[in-house]
């Protein structure tokens, strides 16, 4: 398998040679005056390659421009992205997942964003995206397998997923109206909590971050209307099409090692050498795009009143995730009941609030004044459909309901984000997941604690730039344990270390450490602690 | 031995590199120095100042001078500096513009952009006597960035309402910007006010002023500026727009330090200046990263051409200056707008540059006033006014030079340590009339002491 053998070499080069890159980016070349002359040579050579650098940009010179200036109306830019992961632990079974595979993502994502201005108030807006992910092709992996199931996963090759964003906009002094496909982001939170509107592409999992939500995102067919009055605003969105969240499938290298059966035995059954046994699951209805009645409303108030800004949403809208309720029981040849489930999407009734509010505490020790800003969302979810064990026993032993009881849950967070010295920022952001009137045996459900009544994710962010690289680079690391109460308690914790790299204002280079660590192997991140990994991401835009 | 002898050199060499021009030294008398200490000016001079530094106060505002503004000549360096606040980095009145920002490492990384600015000055009086008519807490200015360049930048948007501060009301800014990638308008902690941005020189306060109360003030004498921005060789034109599209090249070495109407520009192309400096109000400014301004005013407008910034161990650490223009006729001779703005940090030998072009003087509709300088609106991505400008450098070879650093004058108070690294480049750049980046360029040709 190719990339399994010499990686810690691999790993130390790279870092050695990014370090080298960032040293020798800020050696003034006249420093070479007093140096031997061959490092004086280096020195130059870098510093002619390095100006060279910030001015590289080929797409912008020779496409972007050229057509730019052949149709003055229309706006055009892009961007081309390298995104690979490699995870840090050798081949194993983990659960029911043959892990066999190193790199759990080689993602290659050509964006090309086009704007059209029809009038000074109308404009079409088009985005594609052209993915392939070269993980199921490149390694020879009995562990990665999902095409068969999804060939999205492998690369876009359908409208759906090429054409992400297609819509007409007119605007007025107090009026915007936005026709077509597009995406809606109603949170600005580090993790969903009033952000509901669209589908998710959760291939990632656990790994998928707030910065790549623009990406993942899944755009739907829907009017979005907005009327202005003031400073204040009412948001009016009409969604006949429904996109679910996609989640990772068997052979993805995010699929949960808890979830049954064995990798060895789904292949059996997609090559059809096995019949699937145990409880049965009849094809998902979903809802229809041409029912009046199955289409999502959502209303949104924004009202601004400095320094406070504030917010209130309510969404009628489908679950993005099916829910199987139990239609039928039967006994196999050997004699065992088994259940018949019907997955079928539940309607969900979403309140929300949004505020956020500035302000600078004077005369702080060492650093001064020190700006702050403190941001609220939170979301109230109304009849959440939870799988409910006991009922699926007593549905087993031949008392037949549909497995499912409904909960209200809450999810919230609160974010304190300070400015200190040297550009740094710093956040702090305590989350909850809660279920009411919550009982043992329950399933998961939207909104809820995870697998349990409530749980806790006190989220922290530090990042700066660095002063000596002239601030190209910087650093990040994010933290988020999850504690859940009253049963698993503590759930293990996620570390993400990011450092980027700006080679120019057009090419951006990131090195990215992620870890999973502690809780146990059944826990929200316990369960992936053999997933640590290192990623790079190489972007240029144009 | 070898170390201070060296230094003593270079500071020779660049001392020789900061001569000025014969006609202003002519001025002064000394053919050398355009220059003059208090204690220097003639008697005519001294009749247009005013050199108390405890002055009668205002009654109601005690740390406003009791004379009311513009005030009357004698000025005292205080007054100056009040004047002085009618030009920040940015217009005092409603406009519109596209602001081309760049910056420069020593090594040629170049990192450029373009934003085009909306601004809307509230009160109803412009100027700085607009600002003091608001209640400390209350928004005076509102400004909207809209980035058009590079493409990583392009749609991301801020909204700045600027507010009027005093001791108890401390927030100057509120701060939202909207990210094409997060979709949403997120309100941002103030930017601290004496950290520089990112990759650049200034400050947000070099950006949107200091209040003169927050400096205690006092006037060092006078001086002849010849120069201010310098345009290397290998930039003949600068191209600048106007707010209806059209462009127009302009020669480099004809662009004026306030214009083509100023009208006081001495015989040999200088402006005259008071020379004044600002010392920061522990009070009001604890924790600051600087311990003191001085600028040069122009005598007639009192508009900054040139201001350097000490730190807290008294050393200077950075060189702004500045090209305007009457940009506002109608204020007269407070309707002067920054062109081209040029910040200069000694320690990293870090350049950046603002260049304000196709500057449009805006009374904003009703709509727009309601609507643009909302956060909001930031997430309509509506671009209601667009403006060109094709004032960016694009080359590092064509960046503006290093500012005159002018160690002879006023050595007394002015504490300019240049390290000999920095001193050949600065000598490198002088004889090439361009930024030079590479060590083993044939211009380099001095020798280490033995």
């Amino acid at each position: 398998m190719h990339g399994k053998r010499g990686f810690l070499p691999v790993v130390s080069s790279v870092l050695g040679g990014l370090l080298l890159l960032a040293i020798s980016a800020n050696v003034s070349p006249c420093y070479g005056y007093f140096m031997d002359k061959q490092v004086d040579k280096v020195v130059n050579a870098w510093s002619r390659f390095d100006r060279f650098l910030s001015t590289f940009d080929p797409a912008g010179r020779y496409v972007r421009q050229p057509v730019e200036r052949q149709v003055p109306a229309l706006t055009f830019r892009g961007f081309l992205r390298q995104w690979s992961d490699i995870q840090l632990s050798g081949d194993r079974r983990i659960g029911n997942r043959q892990k066999d595979f190193r790199f759990s993502q080689m993602q290659n994502l050509l964006e090309l964003e086009l704007h059209y201005q029809v009038s000074p108030n109308i404009e079409i807006t088009n985005i594609n995206n052209f993915m392939y992910d070269s993980v199921y092709n490149w390694q020879d992996s009995a562990g990665l397998f999902a095409p068969r199931t999804s060939e999205t996963f492998r690369a876009y090759h359908n409208f759906e997923r090429i054409v992400r964003e297609l819509y007409i906009s007119y605007r007025t002094h107090n009026l915007d109206v936005v026709l077509g496909k597009q995406q809606i982001a109603w949170g600005k939170m580090d993790g969903q909590f009033i952000d509901v509107i669209n589908g998710m592409d959760r291939r990632e999992s656990v790994q998928l971050e707030a910065s790549d939500y623009e990406w993942r995102r899944l755009p739907a067919w829907m009017a979005n209307v907005t009327y202005f009055f003031g400073a204040n605003s009412l948001n009016f969105l009409w969604i006949p099409n429904f996109e679910q969240d996609r989640n990772p499938v068997p052979g993805s290298p995010w699929y949960s090692p808890l979830a049954s059966p064995r990798d060895t035995e789904t292949k059996a059954i997609l090559d059809g050498r096995q019949d699937a046994t145990g409880d049965q699951f009849r094809e998902t209805k979903r809802p229809s795009t041409g029912d009046f009645g199955d289409h999502q409303y959502g209303l949104r108030l924004d009202v601004s009143m400095e320094p406070l800004t504030w917010g209130l949403i309510y969404y009628y809208a489908w679950n993005k995730n099916p829910t199987s309720f139990i239609v039928d029981r039967d006994i196999d040849a050997a004699g065992d009941p088994y259940l018949i489930f019907q997955p079928r999407f539940t309607r969900l009734h979403h309140l929300g609030i949004t505020a956020d509010y500035a302000s600078a505490l004077s005369n702080m020790p060492l650093v001064g004044e020190l700006p702050i800003v403190l941001r609220v969302e939170g979301l109230w979810t109304k009849d959440v459909p939870f799988a409910d064990f006991d009922h699926q026993d007593r549905a087993r032993d031949g008392y037949l309901n549909s497995g499912i009881i409904r909960r209200d849950t809450l999810r919230a967070a609160i974010a304190l984000e300070f400015a200190f010295p040297g550009n740094t920022s710093a956040i702090i952001q305590p989350s909850l997941l809660y279920t009411f009137d919550w009982r043992r045996n329950l399933g998961g459900g939207f909104g809820g604690g995870i697998g349990d009544e409530m749980s806790l994710l006190p989220v922290m962010f530090i990042g700066r730039p660095f002063r000596f690289t002239r601030d190209r680079l910087r650093l990040e690391l994010t933290v988020v344990p999850v504690i859940s109460l009253p049963q698993k308690k503590w759930q293990g914790i996620k570390t993400k270390f990011v450092s980027s790299y700006r080679f120019s204002q057009f090419i951006t280079g990131r090195l990215i450490y992620t870890a999973f660590s502690s809780g146990d192997r059944t826990d929200l991140y316990g369960q992936y602690n053999k997933w640590d990994n290192i990623g790079w991401e190489l972007s240029y835009e144009f | 031995m070898n170390g201070r002898f060296f230094s003593l050199t270079v500071w020779a060499l660049l001392s020789s590199l900061a001569l000025p021009t014969a006609g202003a030294a002519e001025q002064n008398g000394d053919p050398r120095k355009t220059w003059k200490t208090v204690a220097e000016l003639s008697e005519t001079e001294k009749a247009r100042l005013d050199l108390r530094v405890d002055t009668p106060r205002d009654t109601t505002i005690p740390y406003l001078p009791a004379e009311a503004y513009p005030f009357e000549p004698p000025y005292t360096a205080e007054e100056m500096g009040y004047r002085a606040m009618e030009f920040p980095h940015i217009a005092r009145w409603s406009h519109a513009m596209a602001d081309v920002f760049g910056a420069i490492t020593s090594t040629g990384f170049l990192d450029e952009g373009i934003t085009l600015a909306y601004s809307h000055y509230i009160p109803d009086e412009y100027g700085v006597p607009g600002q003091l008519s608001m209640a400390p807490g209350d928004a005076y200015f509102r400004m909207v960035f809209f980035y058009t360049y590079p493409p990583e930048n392009q749609g991301l948007q801020d909204l700045w309402i600027l507010r009027r501060t005093d001791k108890e009301e401390t927030t100057k800014l509120d701060n939202f910007i909207y990210s094409p990638n997060l979709r949403r308008v997120r309100r941002q902690p103030q930017p601290r006010r004496d950290a520089r941005f990112p990759n650049n020189v200034q400050t947000f306060d070099d950006v949107v002023g200091r209040d003169a109360w927050e400096f205690s003030w006092r006037l060092l004498g006078t001086d002849v500026l010849h120069e201010t921005i310098r345009f290397p060789n290998t930039r003949p034109t600068v191209t600048l727009a106007t707010p209806d599209g059209s462009f127009n090249e302009v020669p480099s070495d004809q662009i004026k330090m306030l214009g083509d109407t100023y009208p006081h520009y001495t015989e040999d192309g200088g402006v005259s200046c008071y020379v004044v400096e600002a010392t920061r109000k522990e009070d009001w400014l604890p924790h600051y990263r600087m311990s003191r301004l001085i600028y040069w005013f122009d005598q007639h407008s009192f508009y900054p051409l040139r201001i350097e910034q000490y730190d807290n161990d008294n050393q200077l650490r950075m060189i702004e200056v500045r090209n305007a223009y009457l940009a506002n006729p109608a204020l007269e001779e407070r309707g002067y707008a920054g062109l081209f703005t040029l910040y200069y940090d000694l320690a990293l030998d870090l350049m950046s540059y603002s260049a304000h072009d196709a500057h449009w003087v805006k009374k904003w509709a009703p709509e727009d006033r309601e609507t643009m300088f909302e956060p909001d609106f930031m997430r309509r991505s509506w671009l209601k006014y667009p403006l060109k400008s094709q004032s960016l450098v694009y080359s590092p070879e064509k960046f503006f030079l290093r500012p005159h650093l002018d160690l002879d004058k006023f050595p007394q108070d002015r504490n300019v340590t240049i390290p000999t690294e920095l001193a050949h480049r600065y000598r490198l750049q002088e004889e090439a009339g361009h930024l030079v980046f590479d060590s083993s360029s044939p211009l380099i040709e001095v020798k280490a002491p033995q």
